[in-house]
């Protein structure tokens, strides 16, 4: 292992701690504070006050919010979320991880899409650098960025469902010909983002010395492209995986709304509509710590490539 | 990393010879889309600013008469009529001053005074104000936005109704009430994640201009510190603010879109692109009634396209070594 990389993995993953430990606090007392009391959600509005002092109590609700954190903290480090308030014959876990699974299986689907899509056209479009292409081809795609994803959904479903009828509209798992249209529209705004962040890149790279002498004795336009740009000027786009995962576990809100699809962002739309409290806490842990890592992901990456971090000297 | 030099000495004089501002100002002409999504902009914006002077119709009014309803677009209806037989052209109108208020506002207290002032403090004081809040945006931005987003205005929907009848008998907002507490709602779910990006961006570039000579010398001569802030680092840091802040339009603007959408936002009979576009979406409606879709969904998308290209224009011409991600 390269010097200083150990020591710099361990402090960044140190310091993740105090980070998540602020995050659920935050989350925690906010939703508990917030107007609205849990036991509206499980007996409606009008109930005996014996039967939502049980209710108080089996929850925990009755103690002070402090001691409900820990309790809650502990119960966490064991593994267990809470009961769900929805359907109270489920754990939080048993509710959220085949959700999980479902969203996570999705997203990576799309973000391989995508990143295909945008590797192809940031190396185009700064190939074409200097002609009316290159504009063109990253226009193209911010203009499908541009579109709101509750509008491409409608329109894609009527194209494609009402009028071609080539795919159904409900949701049929993995192996239906449904799965087709989300797929598209988890993949399809991503793209602009990868294809401009490739394309500068790829400029940056083409003017390198190297490719000069690549080009100088001899090698044809196909090798200097493959071998000596495109190789080098990709490496950095590990650290845009590392910041896609969040959203591709984290699942899409609208898009599993609006065609159905059993995932996590469908689940925390309804735990929110509720509210189911134990659910979105968990969510939103959830969602955090997928945030953090994938951050200190990143932070490792760029140490392995740039050492000048890990060793804590002034970045350019 | 090497750096390219430029192989004409008087290509250089020439292009320092003209004022920074001057040449900003010139680049930016001779890119035709970035100037195309300005004038969208413009007009966009002036419609909002004027919507009532702009609206041909009343947008709330109201005409449930049988074939009134969801007719295309006629001459006395330019796109046509809602569900209740309101104009939409003017509800598109109305919707744009609903997201030309907020990204205003966001602006102004997210990226002004929160980005850049927290981000002019923490690069120029460093020590612990610096560490402070740059760990409070660390924590911030671990949390997932949207989620939370849902979240605040869910939690705060029981109380809305409350506060809205209070401030309707109590203050001066009167009808408007309802719409000013929801409004609020989403400016307090969305301002506090809104600075962090800017604040970063200004942060790094206000800790680089600290170590200028011209600023130790101002501190020497004994410069206030405000004096310092406002003279010197502002205008180093400027740029690079407009760029963040307009590469960060389009997702401010989508928030408050979304939230609509959802039925968690700005909600009727207020007009917003959200709520519009949610009454015209889903495959059947869009097969009988495309309009309703597309009367709303065209302008908006335009809208974040046109803050896309320009953020993709200011990154090329003010900023062209670090490039923004999304």
């Amino acid at each position: 292992m390269a010097p200083g990389l150990a020591g710099y993995i361990v402090r960044r993953l140190l310091w993740a701690i105090p980070v998540l430990f602020a995050i659920s606090v935050i989350v925690f007392y906010m939703l508990r504070l917030a107007p609205g009391d849990p036991v509206d959600t499980l007996l409606g509005q009008r109930y005996q006050e014996e039967e939502a002092a049980l209710i108080r109590k089996k929850y925990g609700y009755d103690r002070p919010i402090h001691v409900q954190y820990v309790k809650y903290m502990q119960n966490l480090l064991r593994g267990d979320l809470g009961i769900s308030t929805r359907h109270q014959n489920f754990t939080v876990s048993e509710i959220i991880l085949p959700k999980i699974w479902v969203s996570a299986r999705l997203g990576f689907i799309a973000l391989v899409i995508s990143f295909f899509l945008g590797i192809a056209a940031g190396i185009y479009a700064a190939l074409a650098r200097g002609t009316f292409l290159d504009p063109l081809t990253i226009s193209f795609w911010l203009a499908i960025d541009a579109v709101p994803i509750f509008v491409a959904i409608p329109f894609l479903q009527w194209l494609f469902a009402v009028r071609l009828d080539l795919v159904g509209l409900g949701w049929q798992g993995f192996t239906s010909a449904n799965i087709i249209l989300p797929i598209l529209v988890l993949s399809l705004p991503g793209t602009a983002g990868i294809a401009r962040f490739v394309r500068a890149s790829v400029i940056s790279v083409m003017k390198e010395d190297y490719v000069r002498t690549a080009r100088a004795k001899g090698l044809p336009e196909r090798i200097v492209v493959i071998r000596h740009i495109a190789r080098n000027a990709l490496l950095p786009l590990i650290t845009i995986i590392g910041l896609s995962l969040p959203g591709v576990a984290g699942g899409s809100l609208i898009v599993e709304q609006l065609f159905g699809i059993p995932g996590i962002g469908a689940e925390s739309f309804e735990a929110v509509l509720a509210p189911d409290f134990d659910v979105i806490l968990a969510l939103v842990l959830f969602g955090s710590v997928l945030f953090v890592l994938a951050n200190i992901l990143i932070d490792i990456l760029y140490a392995v490539i740039d050492p000048r971090i890990r060793l804590g000297t002034q970045r350019g | 990393m090497s750096t390219a030099i430029a192989a004409d000495p008087l290509a250089i004089e020439a292009r320092a010879a003209a004022s920074p501002r001057r040449r900003f100002f010139r680049q930016l002409l001779r890119k035709k889309l970035a100037m195309l999504a300005i004038v969208y902009l413009a007009i966009f914006y002036t419609c909002g600013i004027f919507a009532p002077l702009i609206a041909p119709h009343d947008p709330y009014e109201q005409n449930l008469v049988p074939g009134a309803t969801r007719q295309g677009p006629s001459s006395e209806h330019w796109l046509g009529t809602d569900a209740l037989g309101r104009d939409l052209a003017s509800r598109v109108i109305y919707a744009a001053r609903t997201t030309v208020v907020f990204t205003v506002v966001v602006l102004i207290s997210g990226s002004l005074v929160l980005g850049l002032g927290l981000g002019l403090l923490a690069g120029y004081r460093g020590g612990w104000v610096d560490t402070l809040i740059m760990r409070v945006g660390e924590v911030l931005a671990g949390l997932p936005t949207l989620l939370l987003m849902l979240a605040i205005t869910a939690a705060f929907r029981t109380r809305i109704n409350d506060v809205a009848f209070w401030l309707q008998d109590n203050t001066f907002l009167g009808s408007d009430a309802r719409t000013f507490v929801k409004f609020s709602i989403i400016v307090f779910a969305t301002v506090p994640f809104a600075w962090i990006g800017t604040s970063r961006i200004v942060r790094s570039q206000a800790l680089a201009i600290r170590e200028e000579t011209y600023v130790l010398a101002a501190e020497a001569m004994g410069a206030s510190s405000w004096r310092i802030i406002t003279r010197h680092i502002l205008p180093g840091v400027l740029p690079l603010f407009v760029v963040g802040v307009s590469a960060g339009m389009a997702g401010t603007a989508g928030a408050e879109v979304t939230l609509s959408f959802l039925g968690l936002g700005i909600d009727p009979p207020t007009a917003s692109f959200g709520s519009l576009i949610a009454a015209g979406a889903g495959p059947q409606t869009f097969e009988r009634y495309p309009h309703l879709l597309l009367a709303p969904a065209i302008p908006v998308t335009l809208f974040f396209f046109a803050w896309n290209l320009l953020g993709d224009a200011l990154v090329d011409l003010l900023e062209p070594r670090t490039q923004a991600v999304r």
